[in-house]
């Protein structure tokens, strides 16, 4: 079967969707809600390209070509459409990437990391990561600033905390990985503002050791949505975030798997590949996908590898 | 239920009661992953919600399990899992019932009932109340559902009046049925008994006939008979003399009904005679409601206005509207019904889509595809397992048609979906009707039984070899499912998510076979088309548009209904000739078609015939058939606002565009109606909606932005207006507030209804309202005698 792909002719066989061909062929295609060999059904639109007959874009991972189809997949308007669906869920998609302290430290401490490993007991992963760094020269403490906590009621002792591990020499080197991406052009979702509600919650949720709201993404290094945003060169989404997601209401789904509603884009990937798993609640706007307590035992923790974003995660506690 | 509850004590005996229940209903369902939609509506009406215990028996007893359960349960707007109160009040909020105030009317019933805001429910659980879609009785805006009755033209200062009125006829229930033994009817009297009649208190007056007969031993046949389509005329009861002449009352009340009986008919005996006239004369002394008795108004004054509403139609769907009884088979078949079917029957296949395809139909569902095409297609197809689809969830707000096409002519939609069946090879048949339909449920379930009777579905239909099995299936309230795939889902026993086509229904459809899927309002014109021949058909319409259209005309007009035209009518002879005009003597503004997925047609463009392809290129669609007069009171982008509020309450949620997309629309809309927008705001609006047009998955998602983007091209200058805090008309309530004129006498009326005690009582002065405490229900302005209070914007400084 004979097709044409960005005014080029390209041989097709015919019983792959568009999304399988070009990929095959080396054409990039975005995407987030396709997973090969997995049952997935049109969602997110990132991966639509155009049918320059009908004008009609169509979502390639869904789409069987036809004979003497033609399709556009770099046009302006296809890039922009794409863009523009990224920043649609980007809109109802309550995540930090990086937590703002690690954002603005001026040494390039991952300040978050470091907390994390001092909150579960780890000082010497803790201490590993400072790599001899610390904070007593600095005065503003800017991470103690853009501390989320700090809206809530007091920000961490960031600043503390890190010279008091600094200083302190018995304690014994480790191995510590931080996942940090600070780079420039990497993009950062957002959480946005706390509600009155959420402030309240967080004030009972975090009460131990540092009171840190950890919002550092857990899955941000799996995570295809920041990829597909820092490849589109997103900085922000031009129609803010609001979102009735309900934020900071993980879950231990089983084992070491985790799920954080606020960060679901709702591709279903999850739902439709588990049975009797996750599943979808309420439609439109409000649809959420959950995981019902009585249904945790029918899912697996490979399903991780299928969710786009970091709302499966596999945690890192020991 | 009472009788089996009311002994028990503990909390097991209960739930081994409600597992008892739900076993009875899971042997007579079924225990199929398809079944759990009718599973749930049996339970639901069993309990009025569903129980936890239920659903776990469910789980147990079926192959329905949890997964299933909360994706589908939570998907459909039927379905609840807290209990109600003992009456549900349903207050529409179509399009129609929307410009006339449904949200005023649902705050007033929150009010009278002491609802809190967090709550729907009293506390003494007689009444909850919710917000629907849309109850199709259009014409008679706003309007308000309980229980099983329907009240029309409710006003918010009224309310109390339909709850004493509701609460009175509970408490009186059903009367028994009049003696009808030997005798011999001296005439007919003819009521349209569909919801809108039935809501404009048609009921009563039946009723009132039944009695009168009675008392004055008078013996008429009391015929229930098919929509007049006069739905802004009602109560309207016909009299039909032996001789064949027929005298029509339009508008009448029961005090009137005795009157018009004795004019016509003669009581039983001289004694009775006698007694009457005194009594009578006994009533018009003490009361004077006789005084404008219509008997004494000319036949043109009494029914011109339902005249010229009814010239320049044109009966194809409607055919027989006001003499046919809908459940009367013998009746339907005595005029030609069946003729077509009967016809078919003896044709070959092909011929029959072959006069479909020449007859040039196009599908009424909105998209306007030849029917003849897809008819062929199915039958095209290699897999001989088919089915066909009548589809009657018309979740349009704003529209009626099938509603009224189901309950007044169920026999006509039967018999077009037959000879479907037959031209396409299917062998099983399903009526998908919407819920909030029940009548249209009750009448097709009937007239599905009268045809199995008569041989005309089932096995060996009418000797001919050729066999369908017909079944009804009840929508379960998601607008998204009038879009075929996921109607099919729906069926499936799935969320009604639509999944992108090809393939076509018609290629893999229901359970993975070639389905036919037609519109209620389609399948009812395939008999005249069969019987009269494609070319009587093709003769009526325009070149890309032929035969008629229904239309459901409501809104600001003096006389709305469902109406049936030549296709290529313009709308200003609809809105103008057949609906006599905009109400209250005011300007047309624009005529909204074809519902949330149509779009604003502007008075200046309303002389364009009104075709498939001339609604398109006005930025609207045909859609359903939904007609929404707009006046000059009527601002447009709150029309606007509200449609894409209905759209993202009813996207499926399944792709970025419609989930998200149409609710940012909405976030910008919200933002520009409370007078916050900045001009850069009418721009990224546009370019989101061009953007959801293109790049959403389904139909319904593609037109979603339809109301936007029709609304800024023909009326800009009110978004506009918007951002620099104008609101002409008052309705975009966080913009503006109400003061007193200097027109107030103080006469104190709107202090003593005012609701929040916005209006300090100060008799003859000029009345102050307290902006802070008011709540802009805007009752003070219907209950002021002298047109003083107005709706005045609350300016914005003048940007720096």
């Amino acid at each position: 079967m004979r097709i044409s792909v960005n005014n080029q002719p390209f041989e097709v066989s015919g019983n792959k969707t568009l999304i399988e061909e070009l990929r095959a062929a080396g054409i990039e295609v975005p995407s987030l809600c396709y997973a090969g060999g997995h049952e997935h059904h049109a969602s997110c639109m990132v991966c639509m390209v155009k049918d320059v007959r009908t004008g009609q874009m169509l979502p390639s991972c869904s789409t069987m070509p036809r004979d003497g189809m033609e399709i556009e997949t770099d046009s302006p308007e296809v890039k922009e459409l794409r863009r523009m669906s990224i920043e649609l869920l980007l809109s109802d998609h309550r995540a930090d990437c990086e937590a703002p302290c690690t954002l603005v430290c001026p040494k390039g401490i991952d300040a978050a990391q470091v907390i994390w490993y001092y909150d579960n007991g780890m000082k010497a992963e803790a201490k590993a990561l400072l790599d001899g760094r610390d904070c007593r020269d600095c005065a503003r403490t800017p991470c103690m600033k853009a501390c989320r906590r700090g809206t809530v009621d007091n920000s961490v002792d960031i600043k503390g905390i890190i010279d008091n591990l600094a200083a302190d020499d018995s304690i014994p080197t480790a191995n510590a990985v931080s996942m940090a991406d600070t780079g420039k052009e990497t993009f950062n979702s957002r959480i946005g503002r706390f509600t009155d509600m959420e402030k309240s919650l967080m004030r009972q949720q975090y009460t131990q050791h540092s009171h840190c709201l950890h919002c550092a993404c857990n899955g941000r290094d799996k995570c295809r949505l920041r990829r597909l945003s820092t490849e589109a060169g997103i900085k922000a989404t031009r129609y803010g975030v609001s979102s009735e997601l309900p934020f900071k209401q993980e879950t231990q789904v089983k084992g070491r798997l985790w799920f954080d509603p606020a960060k679901c884009i709702r591709c279903g990937l999850c739902v439709y590949n588990t049975t009797d798993g996750f599943t979808f609640r309420y439609r439109g706007y409000r649809m959420q996908v959950i995981i019902p307590d009585e249904s945790r035992d029918n899912v697996t923790e490979e399903i991780v590898q299928l969710c786009p974003t970091g709302a499966l995660y596999i945690s890192k506690e020991k | 239920m009472a009788c089996e509850d009311c002994n028990i004590h503990s909390p097991e005996d209960a739930r081994q009661a409600t597992v008892r229940r739900t076993d009875a209903i899971i042997d007579r369902i079924g225990r199929e992953r398809r079944h759990i939609i009718p599973l749930l509506q049996a339970l639901q009406d069993e309990f009025s919600y569903l129980p936890s215990e239920a659903l776990e028996r469910v789980y147990e007893r079926t192959e329905i399990d949890r997964a299933q359960m909360i994706s589908v349960a939570t998907f459909y707007a039927q379905f609840r899992m807290i209990p109600y109160g003992r009456h549900t009040i349903k207050v529409c909020c179509g399009t129609a019932c929307h410009v006339k105030g449904a949200n005023t009317v649902y705050d007033a019933f929150k009010r009278e009932l002491g609802i809190g805001d967090d709550t729907i429910t009293t506390a003494d659980r007689e009444y909850s109340i919710e917000k629907i879609a849309c109850l199709g009785c259009c014409a008679l805006a706003p309007v308000v559902q309980i229980d099983n009755k329907i009240y029309g033209h409710v006003q918010p200062g009224r309310v109390d009046a339909v709850l004493e009125e509701f609460e009175r006829d509970s408490a009186e229930q059903q009367k028994a049925a009049i003696e009808r033994a030997n005798r011999q009817p001296l005439g007919e009297v003819r009521f349209g008994m569909e919801n809108c009649c039935q809501a404009s208190g048609t009921a009563q007056i039946k009723e009132a006939v039944e009695q009168a007969c009675r008392e004055l031993g008078i013996d008429v046949d009391i015929k229930p008979v098919s929509c007049v389509g006069a739905c802004n005329q009602v109560p309207l009861i016909d009299v039909a003399m032996p001789d064949g002449s027929i005298t029509r009352y339009p508008n009448i009340r029961p005090d009137q009904v005795k009157e018009i009986l004795l004019h016509h008919f003669r009581p039983a005996s001289a004694l009775r005679r006698l007694r009457n006239a005194l009594l009578n004369q006994v009533d018009n002394f003490h009361t004077d409601q006789t005084w404008d008795n219509i008997l004494y108004l000319s036949e043109k004054q009494r029914t011109q206005s339902i005249n010229t509403f009814l010239d320049g139609q044109k009966r194809i769907s409607t055919e027989g509207y006001g003499l046919m009884n809908p459940l009367d088979i013998d009746e339907y078949i005595r005029r030609g019904g069946f003729d077509a079917l009967k016809k078919v029957l003896k044709t070959d296949r092909s011929e029959v889509i072959n006069e479909v395809l020449a007859s040039g139909i196009r599908g009424r569902g909105g998209g306007g595809f030849p029917s003849g095409r897809k008819w062929s297609l199915v039958a095209g197809q290699p897999d001989t397992v088919r089915y066909v689809i009548c589809n009657g969830d018309e979740g349009d707000p704003g529209a009626f048609m099938d509603r009224i096409l189901l309950e007044s002519y169920p026999l006509r939609v039967i018999e077009g979906l037959v000879i479907a069946a037959y031209a396409v090879g299917a062998q099983n048949g399903i009526l998908y009707i919407r819920a909030e339909y029940p009548q249209a449920v009750i009448r097709v379930r009937r007239a599905l039984e009268m045809c199995r009777q008569k041989g005309l579905i089932g096995e060996n239909v009418l000797g001919s070899g050729f066999s369908i099995g017909i079944s009804l299936f009840e929508g379960a309230g998601a607008f998204v499912c009038g879009e075929e795939t996921a109607l099919i889902a729906s069926i499936e026993g799935k969320r009604g998510f639509p999944h992108l086509r090809p393939p076509y229904p018609a290629e893999k459809g229901l359970f993975g076979h070639p389905t036919l899927i037609n519109n209620v309002e389609t399948l009812s014109q395939i008999p005249f088309i069969i019987r009269n021949g494609a070319r009587a058909y093709a003769s009526v319409g325009t070149e890309g548009s032929k035969g008629t259209k229904v239309f459901a005309l409501a809104g600001k007009v003096r006389h709305g209904g469902l109406i049936e035209v030549p296709m290529g009518t313009t709308l200003r002879d609809i809105v103008e000739k057949i609906g006599g005009g905009v109400e209250k003597g005011e300007q047309l503004k624009a005529v909204q078609t074809g519902g949330p997925s149509g779009g604003c047609i502007p008075a200046s463009l309303c002389d364009t015939p009104v075709d498939f392809d001339a609604l398109n290129r006005m930025g609207a669609i045909m859609g359903s058939g939904g007609l929404v007069v707009l006046s000059e009171s009527d601002c447009m982008v709150d029309v606007a606002r509200y449609f894409l509020n209905f759209i993202s309450g009813e996207s499926c949620g399944k792709c970025t565009f419609c989930r998200v997309g149409a609710r940012r629309m909405l976030d910008l809309l919200d933002k520009i109606t409370a007078g916050k927008a900045e001009m850069a705001d009418i721009d990224r609006l546009e370019e989101l909606a061009l953007s959801v047009k293109k790049a959403a998955l389904c139909g319904l998602g593609k037109t979603a932005p339809n109301p936007v983007l029709s609304t800024l091209q023909h009326f800009r200058h009110e978004y506009e207006e918007h951002v620099n805090g104008i609101c002409r008309t008052g309705s975009c309530k966080q913009m503006v507030k109400l003061t007193v004129t200097d027109d107030c006498i103080g006469c104190t009326k709107c202090a003593r209804c005012c609701p929040a005690d916005a209006i300090p009582f100060e008799p003859y002065k000029i009345h102050t309202i307290d902006t802070e405490k008011c709540t802009l229900c805007g009752l003070c302005i219907d209950e002021c005698d002298f047109n003083a209070i107005k709706y005045e914007n609350k300016r914005k400084q003048p940007a720096v």
